[in-house]
């Protein structure tokens, strides 16, 4: 119990003190250190998580709660559990990559950048922590605003524009959001997921019902916003394009599946049982995933198709979620982990790829293969672990997701699902093919591969992605063993 | 002695390294040791001590051998009684013969080891053929054969093997069918073993066994409708290729096969459907090869439609499922091999002399080459049917038993025989007759070396012999391992055939005397015939291979080929332009439709709620 009681503490405490300091000194000292003490917070992130792991794996116990009394009159709960633990870990891989990336694509700004960093952090660690839904809507308005500064404060015209359409598509998922919060307290008095747990459905008539579902429709949609779920998804390919590179590794890599996917686990866990919910997200799922390959299929620019991956790959999460059922959530959980890996590598690739040669757009590129292995075999790596190929990771969660949606007799869904892997490997096989394979243009004859920390991130990620794959059923028998699962 | 090696030989697995794998082992030898006189006496010691074999075997009791191969039912089981090893000796008597004429024809050639080594492949599948009891086994040895015939016939032709893909089609649909008529033949019997089966009636599903492999056996001696390859071979492929597989070798197996089906494996009866079809198919095979002899002005390719002609003769004798009928087939068979290998010797010996076998090119080769013109007189006059000659009496026989069939077959048999009587008049004349022909460069022109002339010897002494004295292959060796009783030897009992016969020869020595006056040549004695109103047309169609069997397979392959090509063009389409275009399109489209307007991307977004509401109202 101590152990996670000073993680929690320290989950929270690290990152606003990074903060803290950087704001303190001053700006030319802060613009020399901010990056590197920005590496703090991550990496105790990931020590907190492991050790919380331990702690839980010992007391065989799925959900601790922790409550802060702040000067006796404000009390805080906050709850750490397994798959909350599972996106605390990611949060903190993700953040930690994309500081290395940040160490070479964000020369000036530095501070700023790791300040908001913080903020980002903590707040995305604060959606998975909270007990109740308002404490969720603070965290995520101040995810939201953190990321919208991120994109924006490179000063580019895109960067303007994107982040002007992500604010307007956030500020809309959050009147939403709020709105339904509202519904749903007026329906049941509280927002605490215990009292919800306990109170949601029991009893209720059908005309008391038409709230809930009013909230539900209202917080779906904000969600599937912030998830960037078709007919939704038009604000993200535009943000993660224009914002630094470094900045759509965080986004891509967990912002989205905090922010939207985390709260659909949420009300889906309360709500998910009254009917429509469950078919809504089957759709929702199916044409994300369709739509976003179909897409990805016909961009050239190299993030864009990354963007439009991401649209295509939180289907199959919300596909998963759609199940309601224990498997689906565990697919789900599993395709998070795992999108975070692949996803957060391909940004870091476009990084270096753009770092070397300049642009993105990939009818420029060819054969930087032979000049550019390391970020070739990772991206490789990455896209055979997005398609679902065996034995890398994608195939693991993406087979429990089928699985889940077979036993669950959604068989059309789950034929879909299984399918559109092949629009998965065409793109990211075309992304390859004119990106690394083939033969190296003469005006790419000097290029190098990329050195330094991005580098070291594209092997920590791949290192984690193959090793996930090759681990995945042994980790599965695991968690099962103890009871955890 | 015999006595000796045939119980050596029937003990453990001698049989198999004696006559299957000792062949094989002297057919490597020759081909890689490329000596002349090494090559003549190991072909000849070899090819002796096969025949030695073949005696002992034939002199023995005879015994069955069983050899646990694998637990597929395909167990080498050598079933060597009277009747396959009467055959094994057949083929080892010619086998010595052909090898002794084959070394010294190919003397300093390209390729002779090559062609010795397919050779003794050949013996060896051949013994195979005929000592297995396995239906199975059998087809093993029969498509062995295949691959020599194949391969023999690419030596010369590597760059240009149209006739070895026209004889492996031909032959391979014929083996085709054998094959499914082994599979029909041992579903019905329940064993894939000849001696347990007991005689199927032909009747159902094994009516269709029956013809199957019927057609395949028959379609291996030469017999319509898989004969087309063998006059393109004529001028394609070495004379001793012609001298040994479809004079003999394939003569053999293919009828030792017919007449086991037609005794052993089925119960052909006399007048049933099955055995008018044969005879049907056995006479249109005399007839309309014969016709296409008839026309014919190169010996090898004359010869060659000759050799497609007489196994007709054969069928025809089978098909009866007479004793009479079956003796005289086989009895046919073991003459035409004689007569046949003979004549193609001298066109082989011609043709090494003089450098070619065309009719216009040469003549008068009589006063030049003694020898070879006495052996082709006798072996002609014995194809002819002329007594006392071998083919004078297993004609007979023939005649009485399609007679006794129905006159048709018997007329059928009759106008084959009086137009191979033109032919070889034609032929005879044409090539030893009349004005020396060749360039007077070419005047040195002499009789064939020992080698090639003492085999050609040995078959006409054989064509008279067998005529003469018929009792020694009649009732001394085809009746006792056809375990027929009947006498058949001497004099044909009916005068009234024989003088019809003898009639029918005279009017062909008629017809050659008025189409030589009338043509002017001896070489034209036919072209009355060729040229007569309505024959010409169709004489112009089969020269045109409209009727080649082999030109309607490969137009049905063709059309196959075309309708695949078509399906699998439809496949490629649908997923190189039909699913590609539609996503690719589906792509530009909604790229079109996303194009950075921030109010259209919030329309979306709200007609996404909208989406959500009708859906949950739907439900509820």
């Amino acid at each position: 119990m101590q152990v996670i009681e000073s993680s929690t503490v320290l989950i929270f405490a690290v990152p606003l003190v990074i903060f803290l300091i950087n704001s303190l000194f001053s700006k030319r000292l802060a613009e020399k250190f901010s990056m590197g003490l920005a590496y703090v917070a991550p990496i105790t992130q990931i020590v907190a998580t492991a050790a919380c792991f331990v702690q839980i794996a010992h007391l065989k116990q799925h959900d601790i709660i922790i409550s802060w009394d702040l000067a006796g009159a404000v009390s805080m709960r906050f709850a750490v559990h397994t798959y909350s633990l599972v996106f605390l870990f990611c949060i903190a891989l993700v953040s930690l990559a994309s500081i290395m990336v940040a160490n070479r694509t964000v020369p000036q700004k530095r501070t700023g950048f790791a300040s908001l960093l913080m903020m980002l952090i903590l707040g995305m660690n604060g959606i998975v922590m909270v007990t109740d839904l308002f404490s969720l809507y603070v965290f995520l308005e101040i995810v939201g605003i953190s990321s919208f500064v991120l994109i924006a404060m490179f000063k580019s015209e895109t960067g303007l524009e994107g982040a002007f359409k992500y604010l307007v598509m956030s500020v809309l998922a959050s009147i939403m959001i709020l709105t339904g919060l509202a519904f749903i307290f007026m329906q049941t008095g509280s927002l605490q997921y215990d009292h919800l747990e306990a109170s949601a459905l029991a009893g209720q008539s059908p005309t008391q019902l038409v709230l809930i579902y009013a909230a539900m429709i209202l917080m779906i949609a904000g969600f599937a916003i912030k998830t960037g779920a078709v007919p939704f998804h038009s604000w993200l390919p535009d943000a993660h394009q224009s914002a630094n590179t470094a900045v759509s590794v965080l986004l891509s890599g967990i912002v989205i599946k905090v922010a939207g996917i985390y709260g659909l686990i949420v009300i889906t866990g309360f709500f998910g049982k009254l009917p429509g919910i469950k078919l809504t997200l089957f759709i929702m799922g199916t044409i994300s995933i369709i739509i976003g390959a179909l897409f990805a299929l016909r961009q050239s620019h190299f993030k864009r198709i990354v963007a439009y991956s991401s649209v295509s790959q939180m289907g199959y999460i919300l596909l998963g979620l759609s199940t309601v059922s224990m498997l689906g959530l565990l697919g789900a959980v599993a395709h998070v982990f795992n999108h975070a890996t692949f996803k957060s590598t391909l940004f870091t690739n476009a990084a270096a790829v753009h770092e070397q040669t300049g642009t993105y757009d990939i009818n420029e590129l060819g054969g930087l293969e032979k000049k550019m292995g390391v970020t070739s075999f990772s991206s490789l790596a990455a896209f055979m672990s997005t398609a679902g190929i065996p034995p890398f990771a994608g195939f693991w969660s993406k087979l429990l997701i089928i699985m889940a949606l077979w036993s669950s007799g959604a068989r059309v869904f789950a034929a879909i699902a299984l399918f559109a892997s092949i629009f998965t490997a065409a793109y990211f096989l075309r992304l390859q093919r004119k990106v690394f394979f083939g033969k190296l243009r003469d005006q790419l004859a000097g290029i190098t591969e990329i050195g330094g920390s991005v580098k070291l991130a594209q092997i920590m990620l791949t290192v984690v992605t193959i090793a996930a794959g090759l681990l995945f059923p042994f980790a599965l028998l695991y968690f099962r063993g103890i009871g955890l699962l | 002695m015999l006595a000796a090696i045939s119980s050596f030989l029937g003990s453990g697995a001698n049989i198999i390294y004696f006559m299957i794998v000792l062949p094989l082992a002297v057919g490597a030898v020759l081909w890689l040791v490329n000596n002349y006189y090494f090559r003549l006496i190991l072909a000849l010691l070899s090819a002796a001590v096969n025949l030695l074999f073949a005696v002992s075997l034939y002199r023995s009791e005879g015994f069955y051998l069983l050899f646990p191969f694998s637990s597929g039912g395909l167990d080498i089981a050598f079933n060597v009684y009277r009747f396959s090893s009467l055959f094994l000796t057949f083929i080892a008597a010619c086998f010595l013969l052909v090898i002794l004429y084959s070394v010294v024809y190919l003397k300093g050639k390209k390729h002779a080891g090559l062609f010795m080594l397919y050779m003794y492949i050949s013996l060896a599948m051949m013994n195979g053929a005929f000592m297995a009891d396995n239906l199975g086994v059998l087809l093993f040895f029969w498509e062995g054969l295949l691959c020599t015939l194949f391969g023999i016939l690419l030596i010369n032709n590597l760059h240009n093997p149209r006739t070895a893909v026209k004889a492996l089609t031909l032959s391979g649909t014929a083996d085709l069918l054998m094959m499914l008529g082994i599979i029909i033949t041992a579903y019905q019997a329940g064993t894939l073993y000849i001696s347990q089966m007991e005689k199927l009636p032909v009747s159902g599903l094994a009516a269709a066994g029956f013809a199957c492999m019927m057609l395949g056996a028959i379609g291996k001696a030469g017999s319509m409708p898989f004969h087309s390859w063998i006059p393109n071979a004529a001028e394609d492929a070495p004379t001793p290729f012609m001298v040994a597989f479809p004079a003999a070798l394939e003569k053999f197996l293919g009828i030792y096969l017919a007449a086991r089906i037609a005794m052993d494996i089925y119960d052909l009866q006399p007048g049933s459907g099955a055995s008018i079809a044969v005879m049907t198919i056995g006479t249109l095979t005399i007839v309309l090869a014969v016709a296409m002899a008839l026309i014919q002005k190169d010996m090898k390719r004359l010869l060659s439609y000759h050799a497609i002609s007489q196994v007709g003769y054969m069928v025809l004798g089978i098909g009866t499922a007479l004793p009479i009928g079956i003796m005289g087939g086989i009895f046919h068979m073991l003459n035409h091999v004689i007569y046949k290998s003979c004549l193609f010797m001298t066109a082989g010996s011609v043709e090494l002399q003089t450098g070619t076998t065309d009719l216009k090119k040469i003549g008068g080769l009589g006063r030049k080459m003694p020898i070879t013109m006495i052996c082709f007189i006798i072996s002609a006059l014995a194809i002819s049917g002329v007594p006392p000659l071998n083919g004078f009496f297993s004609k007979e026989l023939v005649f009485d038993a399609a007679l006794e069939s129905n006159l048709v077959f018997y007329l059928g048999a009759l106008l084959g025989a009086f137009m191979t009587a033109i032919s070889f008049l034609k032929l005879g004349r044409a090539a030893f007759g009349g004005e020396f022909k060749l360039p007077s460069d070419r005047g040195d022109v002499r009789e064939s070396s020992a080698g090639m002339y003492l085999p050609m010897a040995v078959l006409a002494i054989l064509c008279v012999l067998f005529g003469v004295a018929n009792t020694l292959p009649l009732d001394g060796l085809l009746g006792p391992a056809l375990g027929d009783t009947h006498r058949y030897s001497g004099w044909p009992h009916s005068v009234v055939l024989v003088l019809i016969s003898v009639a029918v020869l005279l009017l062909a020595l008629g017809d050659h005397l008025y189409g030589s006056k009338k043509s002017g040549g001896a070489l034209y004695a036919a072209d009355h015939i060729h040229y007569a109103p309505g024959l010409h047309g169709i004489y112009n169609l089969a020269e045109r291979q409209v009727f080649d069997p082999y030109m309607w397979i490969m137009q049905l392959a063709n059309a196959i080929s075309a309708v695949c090509n078509w399906i699998e063009r439809g496949i490629i389409w649908l997923y190189d332009d039909a699913v590609t275009g539609l996503v690719k399109g589906a792509g530009t489209l909604l790229q079109r439709f996303n194009d950075g307007s921030l109010s259209r991307y919030l329309l979306v977004a709200v007609t996404g709620v909208a989406g959500i509401i009708v859906i949950i109202l739907a439900i509820n």
